[in-house]
């Protein structure tokens, strides 16, 4: 489909790096509580159902702190969302239009799931580990509607690069030539992998932050549980890192990108997102047999998020060369709003200072305090 | 027209958004006001070491939190959703414009959340001072939110004399920007203080708690409706002058305008008669019925605000039908939709045509004269496509919001034809005809063909009347 004459709109209201650098940060900063809730909350669930007692007590653990994990991960959501509408408007709302109901089905799954993962929480606080079986009943359903929202997702966000589906997909879901808005991109064979793929990456988050948790917040926790974590954060990665590369291989080989993502400088960025989790394997694994120190931890969440700004930046340039047929994105007319970016560049730092003292308030209080509000 | 609309049957899209806006609304004021009712109550209670008064605080903030945090924001969010499904091009002039007014509301919104679960959650473990910092950190990020979002919408009623290139600020800064800010500030203060009596109400048995609490929040209350109030006015006077016609023309929103006035009384005097002066009134009965006056009186406000920018999205930039003003008739370098045709314009309404029709594409132009030689049910579905583009955005088809079936029920083919070629000359809330005259006649067709027979009992059409 053609692009719409950009002459007609405003232009860039900041240049074009600056909209993808926080359109990738914004991302990767919500991979971490979203990978926690997509794989975490079911990786939770079977472990209440059929782990060990230090299982249970990480599902529990987890599970307490997924309202606080759900609320910063939609709000970090919020920057990717603004800035892809800012430069990728011209994909983003045909593609999104074109499957408008499931597309406003994440909200609709978002509000139940939430509240479900609060019935659950405030059931563990109440109950302790016997919670009554309805109430178990709404952390499996928001386990499942998480997944179904990733399901959605990753609907939008392939078909938001897929221009070539849409005449099809609207000539076959349109009513007097206006969208019915029922279409999914379920031709699409990136669809399947994409979706498993963050599925297996968020496997391998959930892993390190068993093993953050264990070394930083559970305070109350005995050594035994400790020792658990380490091995079993080792195992959990494997089986992420494991499903990550299987699926990663279906999404490269099992489509056309590896004609693109296996040449020139992109295979160098295509070895680092593969390989990336070598590192924070490589960390758990020597560290599998002890109490991890906060320190090695902390060393084993810097080297994930590496993993996923590595995932995040790969898949900003898949969206790219995805469009490049269609639209190029980076050569849009740019008239820098200097004053409001520096306005924001300035609150977004004192934001960090008032957050990081909050935090540090939260730190100095009782151990017990933050075990309960499972910070 | 620049992409494809979304149909939502009998609703129409853009009323999905002022269903979510409003609900959203409800809660989002709930969370600035109640943010600034807990953190000054903590503080009052601290001071008088009240702890009976602490413990409900803090079973209320768990309330807030569960309301704010998780529906609240989520349904922030479903607007998101909601405007670029039914407005993209409104949306995307918006945020080409404030992207950074939003960035920097998301800034405060993470201060918002982070303050909010470390108030509920490390409620009496963390001391005194710090606690009431922390809730200070909230209620601030809380309403500076509120004016960030607020001198968005507000440009979208009225702009001012800001033409594009004039900058963030001079749009921020707006005409209705003073005005929203104030009555939502005290929407906020006045919706906290219902929130505050119902959970009350249902939840405390101790009356001369209840006495407290009435008494306490009755002041806020009362100067939020006065701000509300004050506000309101503002937004009248600074309203442009085709949406106060509007607001005057319109028989619904003269029915919603009497509504608000009626209930905002109400409130205020139950406001003043209960908790102000009789805190003992205040029984579920009492405080439910004050909240449902208080959530009808902002849902139609709500309603009101949204529906006198007609025929606009956007104050003199962007037309209802999701098309910028300047393409309706053009500019010195472009011809506009009326001379080059709307099918043609439209990225989705011509890739209609070369897909059904292709004869009628030549050299890559559509030409209309060709669209009239089709068949007769072709030109009803290419007038079906017309008007999902150019009319759907307020009008369902045959039933629902404001259906234009019923609307042009008796009404000859040559009288439609003249109403479309005339729209915002026949009713000026309306946008211009943005088609061809060959365009006018396809969408009189398909009007024609979708109204209902005349009913019986009313008069025959003129022609018929005067050759009996």
């Amino acid at each position: 489909m053609d692009p719409i004459d950009p002459s007609t709109l405003p232009a860039l209201p900041a240049p074009f790096w600056f909209v993808q650098f926080f359109k990738v940060l914004g991302f990767t900063l919500h991979m971490v509580p979203m990978n926690l809730w997509y794989a975490g909350l079911v990786v939770a669930m079977v472990l209440h159902l059929r782990g060990s007692d230090q299982a249970r007590r990480f599902s529990a653990r987890l599970m307490t702190q997924m309202p606080v994990i759900i609320a910063l991960g939609i709000n970090f959501g919020i920057v990717p969302l603004l800035f892809v509408q800012l430069a990728y408007y011209r994909a983003f709302y045909p593609a999104t239009i074109l499957m408008a109901w499931p597309w406003l089905a994440i909200i609709g799954l978002l509000i139940p799931a939430y509240y479900r993962v609060y019935i659950y929480a405030f059931a563990l606080r109440a109950e302790g580990d016997r919670i009554r079986p309805l109430k178990r009943a709404a952390g499996w359903c928001a386990a499942v509607c998480f997944i179904a929202i990733g399901f959605l997702f990753a609907n939008g966000w392939s078909l938001m690069g897929y221009p070539e589906a849409w005449k099809g997909l609207w000539l076959s879901h349109s009513t007097g030539g206006a969208a019915r808005g029922t279409a999914l991109n379920l031709a699409d064979p990136s669809l399947w992998p994409r979706w498993l793929l963050m599925f297996g990456l968020a496997l391998t988050t959930s892993a390190v932050w068993l093993r953050i948790d264990a070394a930083w917040f559970a305070d109350k926790e005995d050594s035994h549980y400790k020792q658990w974590a380490a091995g079993s954060a080792l195992k959990l990665y494997t089986l992420g890192m494991i499903w990550f590369a299987a699926a990663g291989a279906w999404y490269i080989f099992g489509t056309d990108l590896h004609t693109t993502l296996l040449e020139g400088w992109l295979l160098g960025l295509t070895a680092v997102t593969a390989l990336a989790p070598g590192l924070p394997w490589l960390l758990l694994w020597i560290g599998r047999t002890q109490e991890s120190s906060r320190t090695t931890a902390a060393l084993i969440g810097l080297a994930q998020s590496g993993v996923l700004g590595a995932n995040a930046i790969s898949r900003q340039v898949v969206q790219n060369l995805n469009l490049r047929g269609f639209l190029d994105v980076a050569a849009q007319p740019v008239d820098v709003q200097w004053s409001p970016l520096i306005a924001f560049l300035a609150l977004f730092l004192v934001g960090l200072g008032v957050i990081g003292w909050m935090i540090a308030q939260v730190m100095q209080s009782p151990a017990i305090a933050r075990e309960e509000s499972g910070a | 027209m620049h992409y494809p609309w979304w149909h939502v049957p009998h609703l129409t899209a853009p009323m999905l958004i002022a269903a979510i806006s409003v609900v959203h609304v409800l809660v989002s004021h709930y969370a600035v006001g109640g943010g600034l009712f807990l953190v000054v109550e903590a503080g009052y209670a601290y001071r008088r070491q009240n702890r009976p008064y602490l413990d409900y605080l803090k079973r209320h903030a768990r309330f807030f939190v569960l309301l704010t945090v998780v529906f609240g924001a989520v349904t922030g969010v479903g607007i998101w959703w909601t405007i670029g499904l039914a407005s993209p091009l409104a949306t995307q002039v918006l945020i080409r414009t404030f992207v950074f007014g939003w960035a920097i509301e998301w800034v405060f919104f993470i201060v918002e959340i982070t303050a909010a679960f470390i108030f509920y959650y490390y409620w009496g473990r963390l001391s005194e001072k710090t606690h009431l910092k922390i809730g200070w950190i909230y209620a601030l990020s809380a309403w500076i939110s509120l004016v960030l979002i607020t001198g968005i919408t507000a440009f979208m009623l009225n702009p001012g004399g800001w033409r594009e290139g004039d900058g963030f600020w001079a749009a921020f800064f707006n005409p209705q920007f003073i005005p929203q800010t104030i009555s939502r500030t005290g929407g906020a203060l006045l919706l906290s203080s219902l929130y505050v009596y119902l959970h009350a109400s249902l939840t405390i048995r101790d009356s001369a708690m209840r006495d407290l609490i009435a008494r306490r929040s009755a002041r806020p209350a009362l100067l939020g409706a006065i701000m509300v109030t004050v506000g309101g006015i503002a937004w009248y006077t600074f309203l442009p002058e085709l949406a106060q016609a509007v607001l005057v023309r319109a028989a619904a929103l003269n029915v919603l305008m009497g509504l608000i006035f009626a209930l905002t009384v109400a409130v205020f005097v139950l406001l003043y008669l209960g908790p102000y002066r009789n805190p003992g009134w205040l029984s579920p009965g009492f405080a439910l019925t004050l909240f449902l006056f208080g959530l009808a009186a902002f849902s139609a406000g709500e309603f009101v605000r949204e529906a006198v920018r007609k025929p606009y999205i956007i104050y003199g930039l962007v037309l209802g039908n999701q098309v910028l003003k300047d393409e309706v008739y053009g500019t010195e370098d472009a011809p506009g939709l009326r001379q080059t045709g709307y099918l043609e314009g439209g990225i989705w309404t011509k890739k209609f045509v070369e897909e059904h029709y292709p004869d009628a594409v030549t050299d890559g132009q559509i030409d209309e004269k060709r669209l009239l030689q089709l068949p007769p049910r072709d030109r009803i579905a290419l007038g079906e496509v017309l008007f999902q583009y150019h009319c759907n955005n307020c009008h369902a088809i045959r039933q629902g919001y404001s259906a234009v079936g019923p609307l042009v029920r008796g009404r000859s083919p040559e009288m439609i034809r003249s109403v479309m070629e005339h729209l915002h000359e026949a009713h000026f809330f309306m946008p211009p005809w943005a088609g061809t005259p060959e365009e006018a006649e396809l969408v009189t067709e398909f009007l024609t063909d979708i109204a209902p027979p005349r009913p019986a009992g009313m008069f025959p059409e003129t022609a018929l009347a005067e050759t009996n």
